[in-house]
Formats: structure tokens, sequence, C-alpha cells
């Protein structure tokens, strides 16, 4: 890729693309610390779901900057093969999550006898 | 070591010789391997009497030892190797589906995809434990928590709420507990510093500059990122066990007790959970206290945080190697790529905090 090709698709809405996202991501930082901080100032008057979504939006704004713009996930000629590898991982992340993550501590215990600790015949 | 043009393999004295590949990694990962092998050996605790027993066993130290020396030779040979980089040589993949991308471009994907597998499974703990048990401060209100309750008391009711003086807790900003404000720094550090890693890259690779500007640049913005991950971990340090008191205890300017202070350890078993009724001159006057088994939340939290501070540590470490490199004047529009490897690696550190922060420190 030549220089100027380097330079033109480096850039978000006319600004460097570096900027603008360290730009954006101290924003959105910064509201990720603020919509916490209203819920130990103004207790009763935001209530914990509304943070969570707050928060959600955050992180997705947030991982989307760093993994496009900053680990150059966007734009870059080998960006899609390099995201593909990037989200392999994830269906083995989703597997682990739904089926471990979300399921009962104790969960185990309603397991048939065979496939419970102790069953080794 | 010396790098031939990507069309000329002829060496002087060997004929042909093939890429430059290291093999250091390799010793990286055995050393560490051993290392940590070693450290399960030589500290141990064991379950006895009812008490926790700890127990160093001098005797296994030689594995510690022989991990470290490993993997500081490996280190060594790596940086060796890496000094003498000029960018003239780059491994380029030949099969699909990476045709034509650099080799060490590609293996640091593989190592990050890797390491996403390490802290998904830290997430899914956590997300499987905070799920599965029921919360302390919820057990309260329904009137079900008993002395012995086995709950989850998120590191947040700590950090983000004050703790069980929160109706109390200081304030100094006014609008946050003063226990809030390491982790939210940390977050803007970890985010400065990605920029200032982005920054070194975009310096290094600008031609229209000269070159003792270049490496003077590019030192000061690696430098920085360096003093930004120093500051990160001085602030873990202060949260986890030393604490940050200004002023004096009638008139705090600033009040943030560590989290050991607090109680919030791997041994809270018999944790005093405290519902307070009525305050009265900053004086609880009605309280009730639970003693309740926290551990679960708590060595979650140690050990996902732990987790990603040993990554910043990681990242310290190479980050000295590479301003020294940066002011020697090592790193060209050539060359430049190595700080975006590294930056991938930094970046995901960023990442991963990213997610950290919230789960952990704010809800």
């Amino acid at each position: 890729m030549s220089e100027e090709e380097h330079d033109h698709h480096h850039t978000i809405l006319g600004f460097d693309a570096y900027n603008f996202n360290f730009a954006v991501l101290m924003i959105f930082t910064a509201i990720e610390v603020v919509a916490v901080a209203l819920t130990f100032s103004m207790k009763g008057t935001v209530s914990m779901s509304t943070v969570i979504w707050i928060l959600v939006v955050v992180g997705v704004v947030k991982g989307f900057g760093i993994s496009a713009v900053f680990m150059h996930l966007r734009g870059d000629p080998d960006s899609r093969v390099l995201t593909a590898t990037a989200l392999f991982p994830v269906f083995f992340i989703v597997v682990m999550i739904l089926f471990i993550g979300m399921t009962h501590p104790e969960s185990a215990d309603s397991l048939p006898a065979w496939c419970r600790p102790g069953f080794y015949d | 070591m010396s790098y031939g043009k990507q069309d000329d393999h002829h060496d002087e004295h060997h004929g042909w010789h093939t890429p430059h590949n290291s093999w250091a990694p390799i010793l990286l990962a055995f050393g560490s391997s051993f290392f940590l092998l070693g450290f399960a050996k030589v500290f141990t605790q064991t379950w006895e009497n009812d008490a926790w027993s700890y127990a160093i066993h001098t005797g296994e130290i030689w594995v510690m030892i022989s991990g470290l020396a490993v993997f500081f030779a490996g280190i060594m040979i790596f940086w060796q190797q890496d000094w003498e980089h000029d960018g003239s040589y780059e491994l380029k993949s030949l099969g699909a589906p990476f045709q034509g991308i650099d080799v060490r471009k590609i293996a640091l994907w593989m190592f990050l995809m890797s390491e996403m597998m390490v802290f998904s499974t830290l997430f899914t703990t956590y997300m499987r434990y905070r799920t599965g048990l029921p919360n302390c401060t919820a057990m309260a209100e329904a009137g079900t928590l008993v002395d012995g309750s086995v709950c989850w008391l998120p590191a947040s009711y700590f950090i983000a709420e004050g703790g069980w003086h929160q109706e109390t807790a200081h304030a100094a900003l006014g609008f946050m507990p003063d226990t809030l404000i390491p982790g939210a720094i940390n977050t803007f550090a970890l985010i400065i510093s990605s920029y200032t890693i982005v920054l070194a890259l975009k310096t290094a690779k600008d031609t229209r500059i000269s070159e003792a500007e270049r490496s003077r640049k590019v030192g000061i913005y690696l430098l920085t990122t360096l003093m930004l991950a120093t500051l990160f971990l001085i602030f873990k340090m202060v949260e986890w066990f030393v604490g940050f008191e200004l002023g004096s205890e009638e008139h705090p300017i600033f009040y943030s007790p560590s989290l050991l202070a607090d109680g919030f350890t791997i041994h809270a078993s018999e944790y005093d959970y405290t519902i307070c009724h009525v305050w009265e001159n900053h004086e609880c006057v009605d309280k009730e206290v639970y003693q309740v088994d926290i551990r679960m939340a708590a060595s979650t939290f140690y050990v996902t945080t732990g987790t990603h501070g040993v990554h910043v540590f990681g990242g310290m470490v190479a980050l000295v190697y590479m301003v020294t490199k940066a002011f020697m004047g090592g790193y060209t529009p050539a060359n430049a790529v190595s700080i975006e490897y590294f930056g991938l690696y930094w970046h995901f550190v960023d990442l991963v905090w990213v997610l950290v922060f919230p789960a952990f420190y704010l809800i």
C-alpha cells in the first residue's frame, strides 16, 4: 500500500483515525465512570439495569474502537482474515458462557449418577 | 543476526540461508511453565483443623529458579535477535488463508486467540458464580441472611459503593466515592497508553522527519506508555493493599482504604457484613452484623484482575527493551511494524480491561 493510500484510509470523518478514536474512547470512558458515580451520588434515581445497559453500550463502542482502529481490524488489506481469526475463539467462548457460565453451580448435582464424580464403573 | 533481502536468500558463509526465525519463544514457554510448576510446588496452603495453613517447600525451589533462568535466557536471546532486526527481511506467509501476511503478525494473533480463551475462562467462572450464588445484599433485604451464609459480595460493593459505610463514604469529587478513583484513573491510563503506542507507530513510520527526531519522539511515546503502565500497577497496589488517605481522621480530604483493610480477601470465610439502620453524626448507632463467606467473589476478583495485572507487567518488561531500542535509533519506517505487533498485545490488554472494569469494579 502506498503512503498516500495509507494516509487516506486512516481518517474518520476527515479527522486522523487514531486521534478521533482516542477522543471517542476518552468520552465513553468518562460516561462509564459518571454513570456508576451517579448511582452513588443519586441513590434511587438511577436504576442498576439502566447503568448496566449504559455499560454494555459503552463497552461495545470501546471494544469496537480499540479493535477496529487501534488493532487495525478495519480498513487494512488483511483486516478481514485477521478479524475472522480473532473471532474464531468466539464459538468456544459462547459455548463456555452458555453451558458453563450461565448454569447454576449446583447443576452438576442433578446430572445422572454415571456423569458425576465418584462413578468409576 | 543479519537479515537478507526477501529476494536474496544467499548467505556469504553458508550458501543459501533460511529466514532467521526465532526459537526463543519456545524457551520462554518452557521457562514460564517450569516457573509456574515450581511456584505451585514451593508455596502451598492446606485446610487443616478448620484453618488454612501455609508452607514454603524450599526443597522444590530449584524448579522455580530453573524456570526463571530458562525464561530470562529466552528473553535475552529474543532481544538479541530483535536488536539487529532492521526490517530488511520480513517472513511472509505463503499459504491460504494468510497468504502475504507477515508471519510475525499471524503468530501474534494466534497468541491473542489463546489469550482470549484464558480470559474467557476467567469470565465464565465469574459469571457462573455471580449468577449462581445469592447476592449478600439481596439476602439481607429479603431477611434470609444468617451467620455462615455463603453469598456473593461483589468488589464493586467496596469500590463503587464505599463498603458498609457507604452512607457516609468520603467523596472528594462530590459525585463518586474516593475508592472508585484509583480504578477510574487506571482506566484512563490504559486508554491513553493505547494511544501513545499508536502514536509511536505512526511516528516510526513517518519518513518526513529526521532520523534523530524520529528516534527521540518514538522513545518518548514508548516511555510514556511505560510510565502509564507503571502508574496502573501502582494504583492496583494502592487499591489492593495500601490504600490512600489524606487529611485527618476527623476531616479527611481523601479517604480510600485498601480492599485488604476492608476485609475483602480470598480467605474471607467470616466476613463481617454490616447493615446500618441508623446513622448519627457519621456514626452508626443501630446496626446488624452477619458473618458471611465471600471467598468466591474475592477469589474471582483477585485472580481475574491479577491475571490482567500480570499481562500489564509483561508488557512493561517488553516496553523497557523497546524504549531502550527506540532511543538508540532502533526503529525506522522499515521495521516500525515491530511496534505495531507489540501494540496488538497492548491493545488486547486494554480490551480486556474494557470488560474487567465494569464487570468487577462497577456492578
